[in-house]
């Protein structure tokens, strides 16, 4: 829709010149990548071409350079916490929930990450911690039912919507996704995208996707970035990136055509 | 200058036990991913057998003893019996206590060393008593000219035999093909498999290996100090930190700072006589030595560690969330209470005692049990609470209340500095970090004549609005009112204990203990939150360590020493380290405590009171990692599931299965940066 607007400030997250080097090798390099609030942005690529690498560079977990911006303030300096707690939340490709709290636990803490205030209310003031927004979180993903169980005895697919319910409560302006439909089959990745579509409109939040999964990726987002060896070789609309050389190239064998759902 | 270089050759011979026990770590670490906190104590028991043949030629074992012949046996006899005895502990603490925790969380495996450990100094006392022992030299004492400075020559010949013996264990992982197999088994067990070789094997071998180069260096070096039961099982602490530099791996590095740090610590020695040196610094500060190595390493290469045991995500013993119930805990504190008025003297004294050792259990349950924080140094938090309540009380008078807040604090203090290695690393290294604190304190501080006078230091006796709640009066060794007072105090603490844990910021501490990664990305700080749980934890140890002053009337080292401290994560680990009701269990069974009283005076078996509990401990953290109070709650659980049929918690409990058929993920658990 506005693929075109200038590049000027605008809210949401803008990374520029992004770049990770572990050892000789280079995870990314050089990647300029924005979200815009509301909008839901697709990164793809190849295995290893660094999709993951850009996550923990942006949201703090693995040493980058260059500069990542959140409604236009710096935050590459900050602790990913820190980063949390300004709105930019991420989901993890292979779910790292806390398996010995229940499904709720794991969302609440979220959205009270203690500290020494904390600490001091719970020992002398302590309140009952029925919060509206956790449950609120769990049936947006559609795991309202499910909020009192353990979270490693869910199923892989079930923890990854927990988690994308851990990183929507509390502030969250923009949410980055790794693989959150991996382990799903299609009509519960359909579902997931609806889920998506409807949590992005609500909270007004902007969010970038990261799938394997060619029909969500195209069927949902907005715009599309790719991948390749770590270097963005891509960025448009779904529709320009099906026919785009090298794009194509770089998932030859992969029938963009056809991934159209 | 000459006296410097004698120092320095004598500090060798220090130095040699440390490439022994460290030659030993590498090798058990390499083939097991375990940290062998009992490998000086291991070390002992052979050198023990060694220097009682030498004595009258009887053999002792565990349990009996042979007479090899009328008197003292040969040197090699001896040497071969001793050694042969070490191959046999190797074989049998791998195959009881070793493997079967080969998969377990790193916890378990620093709980089942340090328990192995426990046990054997506590049967080398009973076996062969708790004083020192003198042994004669294998090697003859001589001098020898080097640079033109006369210098001893049996240091400089042990180093001769721990270097050929370094290079034979340098040379098994080079070039033999199970040595390069146990390599290959630290990367990756199924490659070692592939390649026709057994891993548990191979753990047998290191470890009946380590054994063996473990005792020959106490042999060697027992003749130069003698035999004492503490001494050499602590040896392992030096060794300990020569592990970590040489990054777990590298046998040539643990040669060379084995040497310069026995070197450097013989040599500090000669220091502190110095007149500019000051006074108050003089005693201990060799093992000061030791601990600031440790950090400084950790700081430059903590995250560059290898870490095998993080690759385990099996997971630690499951959390049960409590809840305050007013009934039941009115019931527990009326049973207390009557408990109390009824007995008196050393029952009563036991009882009070380990009410108070409850809160020092509870502050293993916050570190340890909530935050997954492996720390051995929180007797020394105790003890430095203790030797500040000694000052504020007697040379500024400060009252009761205001003195324990304060020196509570200062533990607190003294435990969020602690906390700081926590930052890099975790696991077995961390619990390295912090026995090497505690040793640290304890002879630096506790054991500093300038700062701890030998008459000892007098606590004031506690009053608080005209009541009097001194221990003693007169000739009532035990009064009531002082223990009702620590029983007011222990439930305050274990109520806000209960709240904080079923809040907010318990669930931040598991979040952190689960996974710090994820905690971080749900806007957990993870620095923060191990500060807190660090200070909370040491806060806690430090009241404790305030009411065994006053129990005492005065601070005595012995009660704050680190083995007190592993004893106390011993029984708090058989109670349950996850659960306020697992401390009260460590409490009564707890070194003083009422079980301990009633073994020494019912049974007259004080002594047999550390190995059992020893045992206990290796068994506990083998079959059933709850403890005794989480074993406790899934029987109830059951009976209720028989009774009731309706839905219980005890689903939390399941975790108690440490067993082999958990998945075990093999993805990468990095550092958050």
């Amino acid at each position: 829709m506005s693929t075109d607007a200038p590049m000027g400030a605008h809210g949401g997250l803008r990374a520029e010149r992004l770049t990770v080097r572990y050892g000789g090798v280079t995870a990314n390099a050089d990647v300029d990548l924005d979200v815009r609030p509301g909008e839901i942005v697709g990164l793809i690529g190849p295995n290893g071409a660094g999709k993951t690498t850009f996550v923990d560079a942006v949201t703090g977990f693995t040493r980058s350079e260059g500069s990542v911006t959140l409604d236009g303030e710096r935050i590459d300096a900050l602790r990913p916490h820190e980063r949390r707690r300004r709105g930019l939340s991420r989901t993890w490709q292979s779910g790292e929930l806390f398996g010995n709290l229940t499904v709720r636990e794991n969302v609440a803490v979220a959205t009270r990450p203690g500290g020494v205030g904390t600490l001091f209310r719970d020992i002398f003031w302590p309140r009952r911690r029925s919060d509206g927004s956790v449950d609120r979180a769990l049936s947006l993903v559609g795991l309202g039912d499910e909020a009192d169980r353990l979270a490693r005895d869910l199923s892989l697919g079930q923890q990854k919507l927990v988690g994308v319910a851990r990183a929507l409560v509390g502030t969250c302006k923009l949410l980055l996704l790794d693989e959150p439909a991996a382990g799903l089959d299609s009509a519960e990745s359909l579902e997931f995208a609806t889920r998506l579509r409807t949590i992005v409109r609500e909270q007004g939040a902007g969010a970038l996707l990261i799938d394997h999964d060619m029909s969500l990726v195209l069927g949902v987002c907005d715009r599309v970035f790719v991948l390749e060896f770590g270097k963005l070789i891509f960025s448009g609309t779904p529709d320009e990136a099906r026919t785009d050389q090298a794009v194509v190239a770089a998932y030859l064998g992969v029938p963009m055509e056809n991934a159209d759902a | 200058m000459d006296t410097y270089l004698q120092f320095v050759i004598l500090g060798l011979g220090l130095g040699a036990v440390y490439v022994a026990l460290g030659n030993g770590l590498v090798l058990v670490y390499r083939a097991t991913g375990i940290i062998n906190f009992a490998q000086g104590a291991m070390a002992m028991w052979g050198a023990y057998v060694f220097a009682q043949l030498r004595l009258d030629g009887s053999l002792v074992l565990p349990v009996g003893r042979i007479q090899l012949g009328a008197g003292p046996t040969s040197v090699a006899v001896s040497l071969v019996v001793a050694l042969l005895t070490a191959v046999a502990l190797g074989l049998l603490a791998h195959y009881l206590v070793f493997r079967p925790v080969r998969h377990a969380p790193a916890l378990a495996q620093v709980v089942v060393s340090v328990a192995l450990m426990l046990s054997l100094q506590a049967l080398v006392v009973i076996r062969f008593g708790p004083n020192n022992i003198s042994v004669e030299s294998i090697i003859e004492p001589g001098s020898i000219d080097l640079f033109g400075v006369t210098v001893s020559s049996r240091e400089l010949k042990m180093v001769g035999v721990m270097l050929v013996l370094s290079v034979l264990v340098w040379a098994y992982f080079r070039f033999t093909r199970a040595g390069v197999a146990t390599r290959a088994a630290a990367e990756n067990e199924r490659g070692a498999t592939l390649r026709g070789f057994s891993p548990d094997r191979l753990a047998a071998l290191a470890l009946v290996m380590a054994n063996v180069v473990g005792t020959v260096g106490v042999i060697l070096a027992s003749s130069l100090t003698g035999l004492n039961p503490s001494n050499y099982t602590l040896l392992v602490v030096p060794a300990l930190a020569v592990l970590l530099v040489a990054r777990m791996e590298s046998i040539g590095t643990v040669f060379v700072a084995s040497l310069a740090l026995g070197a450097f610590q013989s040599v500090i020695n000669l220091l502190v006589l110095k007149p500019w040196w000051p006074t108050w610094a003089q005693s201990g500060i060799e093992q000061v030595v030791p601990f600031l190595v440790v950090v400084v390493i950790l700081f430059a290469f903590g995250s560059r560690l290898p870490s095998r045991g993080s690759l385990q995500t099996i997971p630690l013993p499951d959390v049960h969330i409590p809840r305050l119930r007013p009934v039941a805990g009115t019931v527990v504190l009326a049973v207390t209470v009557v408990l109390l008025v009824v007995t008196r003297d050393a029952y009563r004294f036991g009882l009070t005692y380990s009410i108070i050792l409850t809160l020092v259990a509870l502050s293993y349950v916050v570190i340890t049990g909530y935050l997954g924080q492996i720390s051995l140094a929180q007797t020394a938090f105790a003890g430095a609470a203790g030797f500040t309540l000694s000052k504020v009380t007697t040379d500024w008078d400060m009252p009761f209340l205001l003195a324990v807040l304060l020196c509570s604090v200062v533990a607190a203090l003294l435990g969020m500095i602690v906390a700081l290695p926590a930052f890099r690393i975790r696991g077995a290294q961390l619990a390295i970090v912090t026995i090497a604190a505690s040793l640290a304190i304890e002879r630096f501080v506790f054991n500093n004549y300038s700062l701890t006078p030998p008459s000892g230091n007098p606590i004031a006796d506690p009053h608080l609005f005209g009541m009097n709640l001194a221990v003693r009066e007169g000739a009532t060794l035990s009064r009531l009112s002082f223990s009702l007072m620590v029983l007011v105090v222990v439930t305050l603490v274990i109520v806000a204990f209960v709240r904080l844990a079923s809040g907010d910021t318990g669930r931040a501490f598991l979040a952190v203990r689960a996974n710090e990664r994820a905690a971080a990305s749900v806007g957990i700080d993870v620095r923060q939150t191990k500060l807190i749980g660090f200070g909370v934890s040491a806060f806690i140890a430090g009241l404790a360590g305030c009411l065994i002053g006053y129990s005492a009337g005065q601070l005595s080292a012995e009660s704050f020493s680190v083995f007190v401290g592993l004893q106390i994560l011993a029984v708090t680990y058989l109670g349950g380290i996850t659960s306020w009701g697992g401390a009260a269990v460590a409490g009564v069974i707890g070194p003083l405590g009422i079980i301990y009283v009633l073994f020494h005076d019912l049974f007259e078996m004080g002594d047999y009171y550390a190995l059992v509990s020893g045992l206990a401990l290796i068994l506990t953290a083998i079959l059933n990692p709850v403890g005794i109070a989480g074993a406790t709650r899934s029987q109830i659980d059951w009976v209720r599931r028989r009774i009731g049929g309706g839905r219980s918690p005890a689903a939390r409990e399941s975790a108690g299965a440490a067993a082999d058929d958990a998945p075990i993920d093999l993805r990468e658990v990095s550092d958050v940066h």
